[in-house]
Parts: C-alpha cells; structure tokens; sequence
C-alpha cells in the first residue's frame, strides 16, 4: 500500500502543477488581454473617470465641461439652447449630437495630426483631449431659443457663403447635466424627459421631417427657372379662372388657399410668390416635370442623409423628400401629375427638415451654390481651466466647402428678387411681411423670405415655416439664411414670420457691434 | 505522560510570529495610508493561540507530526490576514452584542478549532470506536445527510445549511469526515478481496457482486447529494475522496478509471437534466456569453487574476472597488484563493498552493508510517479530502473546471469548515503519535 500511496503523491503533485500552470495562463500569460477588455470594471471605471475636452462657442464662451472628482466624471452643460447640437456624454445613456461625432477627439483617443496620434501610441502618452470650438453665437442661439419660448419648433442659421452655422436650436429642450453624471442618479431625470410627450430629445432642425407647405414653392421657382421651364415673367392664362373654380387635373381638383381680399389676376412669379398661389406653382411644377424636380431636388440635397460637419466627424441629418421613401432611402419617382403638381407648392408626399429648407434659403443667398454646412470651427488643444476661455492653440481650423452648385447665379437672383418681394412687395406685405428685419430695429436693409403654412390631415393646426435670408437688397452679401418651424403654429405668417425676422435682425445688429 | 519537547514545530511556528501581526499591519498601513501598524490584537491573539495548541501538545506529551500544525497554522494565518484585510461588513458574528467582525469571527472558530484538534489528537487514542462501529457512523452519515435535504437551507441553489439558533452549519463538513472513515473501515477489512479476486467481463475486470454493491451506494449517495441538494462540489470531493482511497487500498488504476467514466456519465446526465448543472457548465465553457449575470462571478474572478500578474498588488492594494463594492461575490469563502492571488500575484498563490502540497505530503507520510490498514486509509482519506478540497476550489477559481463552491481548507472564511479542517489535523496528530509510541515501543523491545 505503500506504493499506492507514494503513486498517489505523484499524481497529486501533478495536478498542484497544472492547476499552477491555469493560474499562470490568467495571471501572466493572459493579464494584459484581459486587462483590456472593455467589460473589465477596471476600464470601466477608467471611462468613468475620463477626462473630457470641453466645447465653446464662437466668442470663446464655455459650453460643456467636465470635471473629475471621486474617480467620476461630471460632465457640465452650461446652456440648454445648444443640448440638440452638442448632445450629451451619459455614462448610462453613451453619447449623441457633437459629443458622439466627436467623441474620439474629446476623450484623446484620436488626434487630428495623425503623426501625434502615431506618437502618443509609441511613447504610451497618455491622451490628452481636445476642446472644440463651435461657429454658433451663443448670443444669437440663445436670442432663437427664447424667440421658441412656449412653442414647440427650431430655428437654424446658417451663414450662406461658408455654411457655418450660425443658430440651430429646438424645442422644447432639456438640461443633458443631469443625465450625465453619476449613471445610478441618470435614469430618474431621463424618465422625466422621455415623459414628455413634446419629445424634448429629438432635434428638430436634424430629426424632424415635417411638410414643408408654401415654403417649397422656393425650390419649385428656382429649379424651373434654371431649367427653362418658365422665366419670371411666364404665366398661365387658365390660372386666374382657376384661383376660384379649381384645377382639375386627372379628376383631382387643386384648390386655392384662402386668397382674402386679394382678387385673383394673371400672375408672373414675383406676384404668384407674394400671393403664394397654389395653382401657378403647380402649372410651374407640371411645366418642370416629374424628372427634373426629382433631378434639382437632388441638387439641392433632397433625397439623400445630410450631414452638418465632414471626415467622418458630422451631425446626421434625416433625408429629406418631395416624394415618398425608396427601399434605398432615396426618393420614389412620382406616382401621377397630381402629385408632381401638389409637391410644387409643398404638399402631398413632401416631407423635409428644417436644416435642409434653411439650405435652399441659403443656396439662393449663396447665388445658385449649396454651402456644405458645418459646426466645429477649430479643434483645440485642451484648456487646463476652461472657464477661462479656449486654449490659444489651434490643433485644426475648419476650411469652409466649395459646396455644390444647384443652380445658376443668374436663377439666383431671380428668385432672390421675388423672395424680396415675398417679404416687402405690396401683397407680400400681408403674407411675410412680418419677417422683414426693418421690422425689428435694423434700417436700410432688405430681407428676402418665404412663408409656409403646412396643411395637416384631420384638425390639426398647420405647421407655420419661414425662410429667408438678409441682407437681400440688391449688390448686398447676405450673411445669414434661415429656417424657421413652428408646430402647430397656425399661418406661417404669424407665427414662424416674425421669428425669423427678429432672428436676422438680431444678427445684423450683433455683426454691426463687432 | 512525560513532556514531549516539540522543537522543530516551534522553530517552524517562530516565523508565524512575525507573517501575521506583519501582514495585519501592511494592509492597515495601506489601507489607511498612516504609517502605524493599526490594531495588532487579532494577530496576536492568533500566534498566541497556534502557540498554546503547542504547548498544550507539548505538555499532554503529543509524540505526532511536528510539521502539521505549522504548515495549518501558516497557511491558516495567511488567510486571517487577508479575511483581516477585506471589509468586515461582509459577514461575521457578535457575541454577546459586540460585533467581532468577519476576521474576529473566524478567529473564534479557530480557537474552537485548536481546542478541537488537541482534544482529538490526544485523547483520541483508540480508533476502535471508529473503526467497528463504521457502518454505524455511515449511517449518522446518511441520516445527517436526509436531514440537511429534507430541512437544510437553501443557499445560492445548494442546499448544505443547517441552523440551530443563531448557528449556521454545514452537514457537509463531517459528513465528509464520516465518510472517510467508513470507506477505510470498509476497504482496510475488504481490501485484499477487492484486489484480488476478479470475475472478468470483456476486458473490465470486477469484483465479486457483495463487495460491489457498498461501493455503488456511496456512487449513489454521491449522486443524489447532485441531484437533491444541488451540491457539485461536495460531489466532486465526494467522490474523488473514494476513488483515491480505492485506489490506494487495491493499487487498480482501472477502478479509478471506470469510476471516472461513470462519473463523467452522471455529469453529462445531470447536464441533461438539471438547469443549475447546466448553468455551471454553460458558464465554464463561456463566461463572457454572459458576463453580466450567469457569468459574472467567473468573469470577475479571471479580471481578478489579471490584476493580480506574477508579483500581485500587494496586501491591500488590490481588489479595488467598483460602484463601492467588491466584485466578486463571496470572495470571504469560494473566491478567497482569488482575492489572494490578486494582492500576493502568481508568486504568492504558488507560495500558498505549496504549503498546502507540503501538508498534503505530510499527511500522506502520516499513511505510510501508519501501523495499520485502517489507520493508514485514513490517513490517505483525509489527507486527500484537504488536498483534493484545494484543488477543486483553485481550479474552480481559475476556470479549469467549472466553478463550485466549496472552501479552500483553513484560509476560507467559515466555522463549519475550519472545524471539519482542524477535526483532520487532529485525526492525522493522532494517528502519527500512534505511529510514533509504537515505533518506540518496537524498538525498546528489540
């Protein structure tokens, strides 16, 4: 028995040795794999404490934040009008907006130069994040946003040479502080925002798709002008009857919105424009065709995802669409006239964004070019203390785009000159009158603009839009082109006019300070 | 009974003087970042008490293993340090209304322990009772056994607690021990027969169906304490107890081979059958399939290691907190070996895994110096419960086999099995001093 026993030494050494060899299989062999992973509570708790770059905005005014104290990151949001465009960094709910676009180059894992990026790797320095610095105001985008006071909408701005955004903010909004900080006390403020059944998380200048209304006829004018489909002085003989008695079309009748005391003539576009006849926009959208609409809808950026920013690093737009949704995400040819004749003058199956109509504002603005929007001016080396202000060294200053040309400079300008009379002609006066800047303090300069009023099905109150852009008059260099939404805001006159007009002027006199 | 100077256990105990009321004093260093050693008394208290089951052997003229308690005491010590070390709000008792925290608790059953250990190590002189009686300490066994599956508690799935009052305990602990010394009784009397003759079918040669069928009982029992009381790891210990024991009463590799392949049988049976089986072993093969839940243990453990590399973080450096907690549940009990091979590395866990191969050797040296068959069984028999005991619960740590929850002997926070661990050392004191009066008296005559 001996034996056995000596035997049974030997196997129980060997299995002491084999289950050493296990230990050393996790323990040396494969520690730094697991020391890796990014369910290990360690890294975890890394991210938890990570430091954040901070975001400004154009005049160096401090945004987001974030500050480490107990091995957690607070991340501070100074300002609730930019929470759509900036999102937020939860440590429960991830990232969206900015702070997900830019996520690799707030935390320091990506560097703009690739060869310090390359260097960090080798030498194992350790990221440094960097800050941004936005082309938004805040003064300006904090004048939007409480022009939105009480209503659900969005504003946004975009200067018409580069694309830079100017203003881009939507309500109702909410206060991203809350849900970004410690992950255990995120989820009570997040049920209170989901809650709301306004859904203050969607970004409606990027998210929400709305009909457009009379504000499309901008796109109808501009695309059959430059296609030679009509000119400015074409009219339709049958449209005057029409105004009263209808257009009947494949058995279909086009009816006018209610004219007022406005009698019904023979309309060229400067008039159609100011009165915003349904009709003449349709006879121009038949007279265009159902294949160069879909074509110049293209060129304006219809039909195809937006995005605000470029390399990879840009805040997604929803696709924007005169006709209904393609199994591709593109846009279905149109299915009758009818239909071609109501997307003319922006009902039936027209669904857009406010970013993409303040584009086709900021095209005509821009003589015929779509600017390539953007909202990152400058990407920073890390402020040690961001209340005081950015760092002074610039890692990578956005270069405006060459953007794309929809139209000519000549087609421009003729919808640029009936889109000042939208505003100031003798109709127009009682359409969009209200959007004029003249209106709110500023002199001598003229606005070009156009009003929506998106009819709705059932009872609901229609959408109220407006777009234009300042200054228009002839020989000026417009410097702000915008959008304006409100829902449910009623005629687009009275509600959504008046913003946009206050919004401009409000820019010209913050360029006219300095 | 003359004195019985017991120097080399003391020269081996003089070092515990200066590990253990160090060890305390290292973590309070760096746990409170002050440079004063922090409350020794726990420590003290402890080498005190290892010193006193000395003297105690010393004076009661104790003539058995001298390496035994210093490598228990060692191993046990390294383990107080670290239950020391970890937050006492995990567990632990009071007594008489003062709260002792988790290492003061187990201090206390370590006292309970010593005092167990002496008292069967030199009063218990004559294995007869054992040895006659055994199919009557079987069936205690047996009726302990019906009683913890019929009123036991249940605890994360297993059923192995008993409570009178405010006293938890764990039948399984001396079931184990019961066990043992039945398979010896029962092996020492049959064990030339079980070796010898054969009536061969195919190539398998078996016993003679009587000899059989006790054997087959405790391959039952084992497998219903899988069944009913959800245990794996006492059925693992279990069994792998009685075939070592077999295999070393007959020196047949075949019958530890086929009891292997049956076991391995009802393993994958019960994976079949049973959800909690199936769950282990799903979660062996790939924890990460679900690192939140089923396998967040497992997956907390191996980070555990990670952290741990081949010099450790050093005594209270590591296990850092996550959200304020630890992560690894139950590291006081199934995860202790983890907790230490974080803070002490590779280095350290195979530093403690060697103590523990030394006792294991010592205790089989205990077998082969035994006079007798029964004796020398059970010797191997305990022996191979600690040894195999620690092997389970490390590969179980390390993922080499799936995880149960046993203890690692004398280092896991728990009365019942350092109890059942001590009640062992005494058993293999006992038999050893045997030996050794023996010894003296052959030669005395020669």
């Amino acid at each position: 028995m001996t034996g056995n026993i000596r035997r049974l030494a030997g196997y129980l050494i060997l299995s002491f040795a084999i289950v050493t060899g296990g230990l050393a299989w996790w323990q040396v062999v494969d520690a730094q794999q697991l020391a890796t992973r990014a369910d290990n509570p360690q890294v975890i708790a890394a991210h938890r404490s990570a430091l954040r770059g901070s975001i400004f905005d154009a005049q160096g005014h401090l945004l987001a934040s974030t500050t480490v104290s107990d091995n957690l990151a607070h991340r501070t949001y100074t300002d609730p009008a930019f929470t759509h465009v900036i999102g937020y960094a939860s440590l429960r709910y991830g990232t969206t907006g900015l702070e997900r676009a830019y996520d690799d180059l707030l935390t320091g894992q990506a560097d703009p130069n690739p060869l310090r990026g390359l260097l960090d790797d080798i030498l194992a320095r350790q990221p440094e994040p960097k800050d941004l610095s936005l082309t938004i105001d805040q003064r300006l985008q904090d004048f939007a946003a409480a022009q939105l006071k009480g209503v659900v909408g969005a504003v946004v701005a975009i200067d018409p040479a580069t694309g830079a955004i100017l203003a881009s903010t939507s309500t109702p909004t909410f206060d991203p502080t809350a849900i970004s900080g410690d992950p255990a006390t995120a989820a009570e403020p997040m049920a209170q925002i989901q809650a709301n059944p306004d859904k203050p998380l969607i970004d409606r200048v990027r998210q929400g798709v709305y009909t457009p209304g009379s504000i499309m006829k901008v796109f109808t004018a501009a695309s059959a002008l430059d296609a030679g489909a009509i000119t400015p002085d074409t009219t339709f003989p049958d449209q005057p009857k029409q105004e009263t008695s209808g257009f009947k079309l494949q058995g279909f009748t086009i009816t006018e919105h209610d004219l007022g005391s406005i009698k019904p003539a023979l309309w060229d576009l400067s008039p159609a424009l100011q009165v915003s006849s349904n009709i003449f926009f349709a006879h121009v959208g038949l007279e265009l065709g159902a294949d160069r609409f879909l074509e110049y809808a293209r060129r304006f950026g219809f039909c195809a995802p937006l995005a605000i920013g470029s390399n990879g690093r840009a805040l997604p737009v929803s696709v924007s669409r005169p006709t209904r949704a393609a199994d591709d995400g593109g846009c279905t040819p149109f299915s009758d006239q009818v239909e071609l004749a109501s997307a003319a003058f922006g009902q039936a199956q027209v669904n857009v964004t406010p970013m993409q109509m303040a584009l086709v504002a900021a095209t005509i603005a821009n003589g015929g070019i779509v600017p390539d929007p953007y909202v990152v001016s400058a990407i920073r080396a890390h402020a040690a203390d961001p209340s005081k202000g950015p760092s002074g060294r610039v890692l990578e200053a956005a270069t405006p785009g060459a953007g794309q040309r929809a139209v000519s400079a000549e087609t421009a300008q003729q919808v640029r000159s009936a889109m000042v009379d939208a505003v100031s002609g003798p109709i127009g006066r009682i359409y969009a009158g209200s959007g004029a800047v003249t209106l709110y303090g500023v002199s001598g300069v003229e606005t070009a603009g156009k009003t929506g009023t998106a009819q709705r099905s059932g009872a609901l109150a229609p959408h109220s839009w407006f777009i234009g852009f300042a200054p228009a008059q002839a020989g000026a260099t417009p410097s702000i082109a915008l959008a304006v939404i409100v829902e449910g805001g009623g005629a687009g006159s009275g509600k959504a006019a008046p913003i946009g007009g206050k919004v401009m002027a409000e820019w010209l006199k913050l360029q006219a300070a300095g | 009974m003359p004195i019985a100077w017991r120097g080399t256990e003391l020269r081996l105990l003089l070092p515990l003087l200066v590990l253990v009321p160090l060890g305390f004093a290292l973590t309070h260093v760096v746990q409170t970042g002050v440079l004063d050693p922090g409350p020794l008394g726990l420590a003290i208290a402890y080498v005190a008490a290892i010193l006193a089951a000395h003297l105690a052997l010393v004076l009661l003229g104790h003539r058995g293993d001298q390496l035994l308690l210093p490598l228990a005491g060692t191993i046990g010590g390294v383990g107080l340090v670290m239950l020391n070390r970890l937050p006492q709000s995990l567990t632990g008792m009071s007594i008489f209304g003062a709260d002792i925290g988790m290492a003061g608790t187990q201090f206390a059953w370590f006292v309970v322990g010593l005092v167990a250990m002496v008292g069967i190590a030199v009063f218990f002189r004559d294995d007869g009772a054992l040895r006659h009686y055994k199919y009557t300490w079987a069936a205690a066994g047996a009726a302990l056994l019906a009683i913890t599956f019929l009123f036991g508690a249940e605890v994360n799935g297993a059923r192995l607690w008993l409570h009178f009052g405010p006293i938890g305990f764990q039948p399984g602990e001396a079931i184990k021990i019961v066990l043992v010394v039945f398979i010896a009784g029962y092996l020492a009397e049959n064990r030339a027969l079980l070796a010898g003759a054969h009536r061969q079918i195919g190539p398998v040669k078996i016993p003679p169906l009587p000899y059989l069928l006790p054997m087959l009982a405790i391959f039952a029992i084992v497998m219903g304490i899988v069944v009913i009381s959800r245990d794996l790891g006492t059925a693992l210990l279990f069994y792998g107890i009685f075939l070592t024991m077999l295999f070393v009463a007959t020196g047949r590799r075949s019958y530890v081979l086929v009891g292997l392949l049956l076991f391995l049988a009802g393993a994958f049976v019960a994976y079949k059958l049973f959800g909690h089986v199936a769950i282990r072993v799903d979660n062996w093969i790939n924890p990460w399939a679900d690192p939140t839940d089923a396998g967040y243990q497992t997956v907390q453990a191996l980070y555990a290691f990670g952290r741990g590399g081949l010099f450790g973080e050093g005594l209270g450096q590591g296990l850092p907190l996550i959200g304020g907690h630890l992560p690894i549940p139950a590291i006081q009990t199934d995860f202790i070996f983890t907790a230490i091979a974080e803070e002490l590395g590779l280095v350290g866990a195979f530093a403690l895994l060697a103590l523990m191969a030394a006792l294991v050797f010592r205790g089989l040296r205990v077998a082969i110096l035994a006079r007798d068959d029964f004796s020398s069984l059970l010797a191997v028999g305990l022996t191979t419960s600690i040894g195999l005991q620690t092997l389970i619960i490390v590969a179980g740590n390390a993922k080499l086999i799936p995880l149960t929850g046993i203890t690692f002997p004398f280092v896991s926070y728990g009365g019942s099995s350092l109890l059942a661990s001590f009640v062992v050392l005494g058993l293999l004191l006992s038999i050893s001093h045997r030996s050794a009066v023996d010894a003296e008296h052959d030669a005395g005559r020669a």
